[in-house]
């Protein structure tokens, strides 16, 4: 193991656009979540729904296809897969339980760990600059939630297409696939810049699954005790996941009470302000130093 | 000699505290040697020359680009003296991932991994997870993942730390390498006597100010309170004392027991040139002869003593 300075090379060439490291960064991001253990164990998780739903389908294709007396009964038995915007919905929302576990736990590792020990400063040598870092990062957790929830619903939806052995399937259910693109997009961007924004200021994994859980858990707490203490539905809005929940069902076109309707803009406003709380907090911690003069 | 590195007027403030206070100063094509205490400001003249901070005055720019943008990134390689790898990678990965992260190609990224493991002999056990590094391996890693792009200006923070005496060398030799290809080479490190061989120029900083910069026997030459200090072995050392004493940028000449004579001068350069004649007039021989205070030590412990205790 000796240095070879004599080996040393010039390189004289034309480098990509800057903004291509936003890549490497999603994909390194992505890589290592992949690499750990315990993250296969959720993702693991998140694959049984997936092939429970996506043999629920082959099943009722097969039995539907050679004994059409019996498909009733299973039709009957698994309701829960009919091939309607609604199952999509709650295949999503069952993933997006387990993503949010997973993004608790890879939280740190995915930022914080940057910040906390000073990983930044390999990125910020580069050439690039910290909004790169950021759009790469965000990208990464992002990805990270649609691999666990919209891939897996479009190829479910795909795999229902096709069993049906008519493309007509496809042509009536465009409102599906905007849903699931719709719904997984909400997930995507709302988690993303949530996780963004907490693992740079928590940064550790304890703090981070505790304040992860203070959100996801022990608000939705106590919305549902404020609501039933004052008896008003609009306490509700304080879930979050409720709320993203109710924009995606909007999406898949599934609201039908005009109770529903009425939460729906706050839902979506609260969703947003959520959004724009996470930029404004992880500026700072991103920015570093601030331009005095 | 070009420019690579302008710094103008730059001061950095943390909150109440000031991290580095109106300093000026060019890096040019070379090794330039950055000595101070802890909290200095060595830290923060580095963060600020590679875009991680913004100075609160004044501007710092890298070939005319400001030192944040992600354009004068491309003049500028980094090895920075934390260890935060993701520990799980191989070498081999962290460093291509850093070349594409610059916009190298996944080809091109892959050929410059390759080229900068075989400088800095990683390329046997780059294979290996990070985790299982020892101190000095991932050193190499950094300034490999430093230099993946050929950078102009290689900014390098504590870069000898943890590699073996046998390693120091070797670094030492590609430092040297890259000096003559025209590189700019900034090197931050707590290790001073690596800095007389290694540096061409040093800056010495002290409360986020600089106190000194140049070559070292520049600087010491401007210590004028601090006379050099040489130790002359002769066998005629009263003789030769007594001749010295006669020569003005003499202030001092102690004759030790064994022998040996300890001389106070000024302006020692100029000092041999009498010396080398006083010997040739008088045929005494000089056995050995040693500058003792001329080292990045000694110069930094006499500038420190000036600043500290100003007359």
């Amino acid at each position: 193991m000796s240095f070879e300075p004599t080996r040393y090379r010039d390189w004289s060439g034309t480098l990509r656009p800057t903004w291509l490291a936003c890549w490497p960064i999603a994909r390194t991001g992505l890589l290592l979540v992949l690499r750990r253990k315990i993250f296969w164990g959720l993702l693991a998780l998140g694959l049984l729904n997936f092939l429970f739903v996506f043999a629920t389908i082959y099943l009722k294709a097969q039995v539907a296809a050679q004994n059409p007396a019996l498909s009733r009964f299973v039709n009957r038995v698994l309701s829960s897969v009919t091939g309607s915007g609604e199952t999509y919905r709650d295949f999503m929302f069952a993933q997006g339980t387990v993503t949010v576990l997973l993004l608790a736990l890879a939280g740190a590792m995915l930022v914080g760990d940057d910040l906390r020990q000073g990983g930044l400063a390999f990125y910020l040598s580069r050439r690039m600059t910290r909004f790169h870092y950021v759009v790469g990062k965000l990208l990464s957790i992002g990805l990270l939630v649609a691999l666990t929830t919209t891939v897996p619903a479009l190829i479910l939806f795909i795999e229902y297409g096709l069993l049906s052995n008519s493309t007509a399937y496809f042509r009536e259910n465009l409102g599906i696939l905007r849903g699931i693109l719709g719904y997984g997009l909400i997930l995507s961007v709302t988690l993303s810049l949530l996780l963004f924004a907490m693992a740079s200021w928590l940064r550790k994994t304890v703090p981070l699954v505790m304040g992860w859980t203070c959100l996801f858990v022990l608000v939705p707490a106590l919305a549902a005790l404020l609501r039933r203490v004052f008896d008003d539905r609009k306490w509700m809005l304080l879930m979050l996941w409720r709320d993203i929940r109710l924009l995606g069902t909007w999406c898949f076109g599934g609201i039908d009470s005009d109770r529903e309707q009425q939460l729906l803009a706050p839902a979506a406003v609260i969703v947003a302000v959520v959004c724009l709380l996470s930029i404004i907090a992880f500026i700072p911690r991103i920015r570093a130093a601030r331009v005095v003069q | 000699m070009t420019t690579i590195c302008q710094i103008d007027r730059v001061s950095k403030w943390y909150g109440p505290v000031i991290g580095l206070n109106d300093v000026s100063l060019q890096i040019r094509p070379g090794i330039t040697g950055l000595v101070g205490h802890n909290g200095a400001g060595k830290s923060t003249l580095i963060k600020l020359m590679t875009g991680e901070l913004l100075p609160t005055l004044g501007e710092v720019r890298i070939r005319g680009l400001r030192a944040r943008s992600a354009g004068a990134k491309r003049f500028l390689g980094h090895c920075p003296d934390v260890d935060a790898f993701y520990e799980e990678m191989s070498g081999r990965r962290f460093v291509r991932t850093m070349a594409r992260l610059h916009g190298f190609g996944r080809r091109e990224a892959g050929e410059r991994t390759e080229v900068v493991l075989a400088q800095v002999g990683m390329t046997d056990r780059a294979d290996r997870p990070l985790a299982t590094y020892s101190k000095g391996m991932r050193q190499r890693i950094k300034l490999a993942q430093a230099l993946v792009h050929d950078p102009e200006l290689i900014v390098l923070d504590e870069p000898l730390n943890g590699v073996d005496p046998v390693g120091r060398g070797e670094l030492i030799g590609l430092f040297r390498t890259l000096r003559d290809r025209g590189k700019a080479i900034l090197v931050s490190s707590h290790l001073l006597d690596e800095m007389d061989t290694l540096a061409d120029r040093i800056l010495f900083i002290c409360r986020g100010r600089i106190l000194a910069s140049g070559s070292l026997a520049e600087i010491r030459t401007m210590l004028d309170d601090h006379p050099s200090q040489i130790r002359i072995n002769t066998t005629q050392a009263r003789q030769l004392g007594t001749h010295l004493l006669a020569l003005d940028l003499v202030q001092a000449v102690e004759l030790k027991d064994d022998g040996e004579l300890l001389l106070h001068v000024q302006r020692v350069h100029e000092f041999f040139g009498q010396l080398a004649e006083v010997v040739t007039r008088s045929g005494i021989d000089i056995e050995r002869l040693r500058v003792i205070d001329a080292s990045t030590q000694a110069v930094f412990d006499y500038l420190m003593n000036s600043f500290n205790h100003p007359r």
